[in-house]
């Protein structure tokens, strides 16, 4: 291979990782926004938390003198969803709940209120320095020729893919097999009709919420491993980026907010590739004006009916 | 009661959930070695008083209901006395409230003074974003993004071509309108939240490129030196630069370092009220009307024949012109800007203002740019809760009070049947 | 021994406390320390206040100066542009005529534009951009060097003993970091080093795998990083993953034990111009022990320089036996001081005579070797 298709590999696997996280995350934005039709800024916030979470209990169980790499590391999962869905519930329940059915841009404020609130809370108890941890993981695989350009491909990049690969097989599968999906897309398809016929929406959205935070709490585990270093300031970025994720593949599908997810970070990585990485967040917010100009409601989403 | 206790004690729970971790156990950086501790007893103390607390409320949920239902609501259009007397005194109370504002500074700290002009310059832009969002119902999540077009036209103008501030005034408006229209043109055939997200994204990009491009605007370093507006020529700094003459020479009293702040405050207070003028007209004018119509049926105007990317243009480059104005204003507050000013979440804060103060209502805007400027300065002495707070007054002003402040009031006639 | 020791140490400090209590009903002089008590920057807001209260603290306790005794008087300015200058109306309004700070250079320049036009004495001991003192101010004054000398040093530095053959600079796209970058690679091209790669990163951002595969693929051999701490733990961090072993030499932004924390072994060698570490300094032992005795880090780069702000101040006061701002600009420019930061003097702009860094390298175990020259 040549050297220029080397490097355009590696940057394409750079790409997939950082895209696929995206991807986890757009998924709690994509969900809510297909239920409730709300932009829920605070759930960066959640993916913020979820890392915190993980970080405080893979230290703790070290402190206690667990040594089994796969038993922390599982059990830092598990914690890291069950606090961060909480918290999605948590925020669905005191701060949306209650204006529900009102105008749509009071939600948004208060979204914008609690994900303020959210990350300053975490850096009053937690502080707001940078908190960094030695890689558990290391190591990888690298190959092409030496002497041209090696690609390396870490153990985590790999764990990464594999795990948001395993998530999104089980969301898809939960959504279109199970009972509870089948509900949610009912009450996607249409609120009112769905509550008429005796599904308990406010459950459902509930779940949403739920869904999305767990989904967000696994991307913060795997970030947080793979990058190593936390501070409450990482989740409105993120936030940012799934959430423009989630509207390049069409707000409301969940197979564009991880096509959208993949688009977003392999962009970002080729333009880093061969443009100057500062400009990485311009081509990223450009190439998302581009596309809804073009198509108005995303990649894969469907087409508004205007209703009278 | 006894049916109360299942819930209260999940409240409990979810609620024990949320501390026990994040606050209970903090994390500890010594060196290269991250370790944990455990949270001190006061703040497990205050982890069991939030447990208890939230236990104790959904266990009484119910009698606290009652009990606020015999309470008087939170009616504050009540207070005002009845409309028919109010109409009448409007000139009058007009005239007393600018010529407060007139003689007001001269009366109290300098401080107190360069706030009050800090509240103007937000109380301009939730005027203009309320023209967007609240006349015309589109979501602006980029509005900040004028708001430096305008800054960065009178520092570049300044900079290279020593125009004055009352020269780059209006080319600053014209410049975040043209601004507008050029991003509105577009985008406006978007609905709802897209065009939100790409107001967002243009706002990103607009800062990212004030910061990159440092050959033209200094890139991070900002712009610095930027010229204090003057009065017919008269400068108000301690000594007359070149070829003009000073304020108080002119005058021969005194210099004092507050006539400068008083007279941007001035400053202030004339382009809010002519803001508020020209909104006020606007609005009552078919253009006005038509974006409250589009707002509340776009199919509907369609079918009037009014043209809806027209009047969203309107809206947008009228808005974005307002922003550009205050913004011109900023860089000649603060002699000296760069684009850390212009981000996000200065955005979500004058959206803040527009929705807390009740979208489309003026009053209401005006007295929530003053809540959201003055709170956080009332509260220095919690200092490092200062944000905390401000994000759960935000939470909770809206679940008070979801119409806002002072929600706006329709015109409106009524048949009075005897 | 012992205790007799105690009991006049303890007579000594009431005494000192009364005649502190008997003067501030006098005469209090108060000094504005601004800086970010709250926000992200927080910690170093910390540093400053910690050096300068100490400063205030110990002058007090000797007796005060003129009679007076001082008072420091916190603003937050949340290093905020647009807080910073209410900060410096609010002073000006207080009638304070001293200050000690801003912190953040963004801050710092509109800041001190009020407090010249004002007749306010301004001492900075931290804001190293050379912008700050260039307009010809004469009451702006910083006890801590700027940017471009750490840039020289580090570009002298470069072309004599590292000689590159493909060097990369990369920033972080705020005012330090590229002032510092631009530098370095304006001088280098002077003397005859290209450099193959000049880019800017995002601060705040977690991801360099592209930045470092182009890194790798433009074979550099050295790299200069213009920023702080946080993003270049993580690009060394993520380049020693992807095995680029390049050495790496930053500004002093990036001298802090997070770096070691965020890079681990990855930082080992790290080459970083640096004020010279003034709390290993023997002259100053008795001062660290000061702040230990307080729980108090006196390590951190500002600590010193804020303690030093102070000091020269008084000085000035003592020797004029006055507290107008102009006669001690006027003392300050024209006297050489020995301070803890060493002997010290200003120039006509208000910045500091000689250069205070050093070029060092870096360890894991948080220790610093001066590099030889």
């Amino acid at each position: 291979m040549t050297e220029t298709s080397l490097y355009v590999l590696q940057q394409l696997i750079n790409g997939l990782t950082i895209g696929s996280t995206y991807a986890l995350i757009a998924i709690g934005y994509t969900m809510v926004y297909g239920i409730i039709g709300m932009i829920n800024f605070a759930h960066g916030e959640v993916y913020m938390i979820g890392t915190y979470t993980a970080f405080i209990t893979i230290i703790g169980l070290f402190t206690m003198g667990v040594s089994s790499l796969p038993v922390v590391l599982l059990l830092a999962l598990m914690t890291a969803i069950i606090i961060s869905s909480t918290y999605g519930y948590a925020i669905e329940r005191v701060a949306y709940r209650p204006l529900r059915g009102g105008p749509r841009l009071i939600p948004l404020i208060t979204a914008i209120g609690m994900s303020i609130f959210l990350q300053n809370y975490i850096r009053l108890a937690q502080g707001s320095r940078d908190l960094a941890m030695p890689a558990l993981i290391s190591g990888g695989i690298e190959f092409g020729d030496p002497d041209v350009f090696e690609v390396s491909l870490s153990w985590m990049q790999l764990i990464i893919w594999g795990v948001t690969l395993a998530s999104m097989t089980a969301l898809a599968l939960f959504i279109s097999r199970s009972r509870l999906g089948r509900a949610c897309r009912a009450c996607a398809q249409d609120l009112k009709m769905a509550n008429l016929l005796g599904i308990d929406t406010n459950r459902i959205i509930a779940l949403t919420f739920v869904i999305g935070a767990a989904l967000a709490a696994i991307a913060g585990v795997m970030l947080g491993l793979y990058y190593g270093t936390i501070n409450p300031y990482i989740g409105f970025m993120a936030g940012l980026k799934a959430f423009t994720a989630a509207v390049l593949g069409g707000i409301g599908s969940i197979p564009g907010a991880m096509l959208g997810g993949l688009i977003l970070g392999i962009t970002e990585a080729m333009t880093a590739a061969f443009f100057p990485s500062e400009y990485k967040d311009v081509v990223a917010f450009s190439l998302l004006v581009l596309i809804l100009l073009f198509r108005p409601t995303g990649l894969l989403g469907k087409p508004e009916v205007e209703k009278v | 009661m006894h049916r109360a206790i299942f819930p209260a004690l999940f409240a409990a729970g979810v609620t024990f959930l949320l501390t026990c971790l994040v606050v209970g156990i903090r994390l500890e950086q010594e060196g290269a070695s991250l370790t944990v501790v455990g949270a001190d007893a006061e703040t497990w103390g205050w982890i069991a008083f939030a447990v208890i607390g939230v236990f104790l409320v959904q266990l009484l949920q119910q009698p606290l209901q009652r009990l606020r239902q015999r309470l008087p609501t939170a009616d504050i259009t009540g207070l005002l006395p009845n409309e028919m007397l109010l109409h009448r005194l409007k000139p009058w109370l007009i005239a007393l409230v600018v010529s407060g504002l007139l003689v007001w500074p001269f009366m109290v700290s300098r401080g107190a003074v360069d706030l009050a002009t800090l509240t103007l310059i937000y109380v301009m832009l939730g005027l203009g974003l309320n023209i967007v969002v609240g006349f015309a119902g589109l979501l602006d999540l980029g509005y900040v993004a004028f708001y430096a077009v305008g800054a960065y036209t009178y520092a570049l103008l300044s900079e290279y071509y020593g125009l004055s501030f009352w020269m780059s005034l209006p080319l600053a408006g014209l410049l975040a309108a043209v601004f507008g229209c050029l991003l509105g043109f577009p985008v406006l055939r978007l609905r709802g939240d897209y065009l939100a997200i790409v107001t967002l994204g243009f706002g990103e990009i607009i800062r990212i490129l004030l910061n990159n491009w440092t050959s033209l605007t200094g890139g991070p370093n900002g712009i610095g030196g930027i010229d204090k507006p003057s009065l017919f020529g008269l400068e108000f700094s301690r000594r007359a630069s070149e070829g003009s003459q000073t304020f108080h020479e002119f005058f021969d009293i005194d210099y004092s370092s507050g006539h400068k702040v008083i007279f941007l405050y001035l400053v202030a207070v004339l382009l809010v009220l002519l803001t508020i003028y020209i909104i006020n007209r606007i609005q009552r004018m078919p253009l006005g009307r038509a974006w409250e119509a589009l707002r509340e049926d776009e199919i509907a105007c369609r079918s009037l024949g009014l043209n809806p990317t027209v009047i969203k243009l309107s809206a947008f480059t009228l808005g974005a012109s307002f922003a550009g104005f205050a913004g011109c204003f900023f860089a000649a507050r603060q002699g000296f800007i760069s684009p850390e000013s212009f981000t996000f979440i200065e955005s979500a804060i004058i959206l803040a203002i527009v929705v807390l103060g009740g979208m489309g209502s003026q009053m209401g805007v005006i007295c929530a740019a003053i809540a959201m400027t003055i709170l956080p300065e009332l509260a220095r002495e919690f200092q490092e809760y200062r944000m905390l707070m401000f994000g759960g007054v935000m939470v909770l002003m809206m679940l008070w009070r979801p119409q806002g402040l002072l929600p706006m009031k329709r015109p409106h006639l009524e048949l009075k049947t005897s | 021994m012992k205790l007799k020791h105690g009991l006049f140490g303890n007579t000594l400090i009431a005494t000192g406390t009364l005649i502190a209590a008997l003067n501030a009903q006098a005469d209090t002089l108060k000094i504005g320390i601004a800086g970010p008590v709250t926000g992200p920057v927080a910690q170093y807001g910390d540093m400053q206040k910690i050096g300068a209260m100490m400063a205030i603290d110990r002058i007090n306790a000797a007796g005060g100066i003129n009679g007076m005794t001082l008072e420091g008087v916190i603003y937050d300015d949340a290093c905020d542009p647009k807080q910073a200058v209410a900060v410096a109306n609010r002073i000006v309004n207080d009638d304070i005529r001293h200050v000690i700070g801003h912190l953040c250079s963004s801050s710092t320049e509109p800041a001190s534009d009020i407090y010249e036009e004002e007749g306010v004495m301004m001492i900075t001991a931290a804001s190293t951009s050379p912008g700050i003192t260039e307009k010809g101010y004469q009451l702006i004054f910083r006890t801590i060097g700027l940017d471009n000398l750490q840039g020289t040093l580090a570009a002298e530095y470069i072309q004599r003993n590292i000689k590159p053959q493909r060097l990369a600079v990369i920033h972080d796209k705020q005012q330090y970091g590229e002032g510092l970058a631009t530098t370095v690679r304006d001088l280098l091209a002077e003397s005859g080093t290209d450099t193959v790669m000049f880019e800017g990163v995002t601060p705040g951002d977690k991801d360099f795998s592209a930045l470092i595969a182009k890194l790798k693929r433009n074979n550099v051999d050295f790299v200069y990083y213009g920023g702080y701490h946080p993003e270049l733990g993580l690009i060394l961090r993520q380049s020693r993953e992807k095995g680029l072993d390049t050495r790496f030499m930053g500004p002093e932004g990036v001298v802090n034990s997070d770096l070691i924390a965020i890079a681990g072994k990855a930082m080992e060698g790290v080459l970083a111009t640096a004020p010279k570490s003034f709390d290993q300094s023997p002259e100053n032992m008795a001062l660290v022990e000061a702040f230990k005795e307080r729980d108090e880090d006196p390590s951190g780069p500002f600590v010193f320089p804020a303690y030093t702000a102070i000091q020269v101040m008084t000085e000035a006061m003592g020797a004029t036996g006055k507290t107008d701002p102009y006669d001690l600009a006027d003392y300050l420019r024209a006297n050489r001081f020995n301070t803890t930061i060493g002997e010290i003097g200003f120039d006509k702009k208000g910045d500091l005579t000689e250069p205070t860094f050093e070029i060092y390298t870096l360890h894991t175990d948080g220790s610093k070797t001066p590099v030889s020259q």
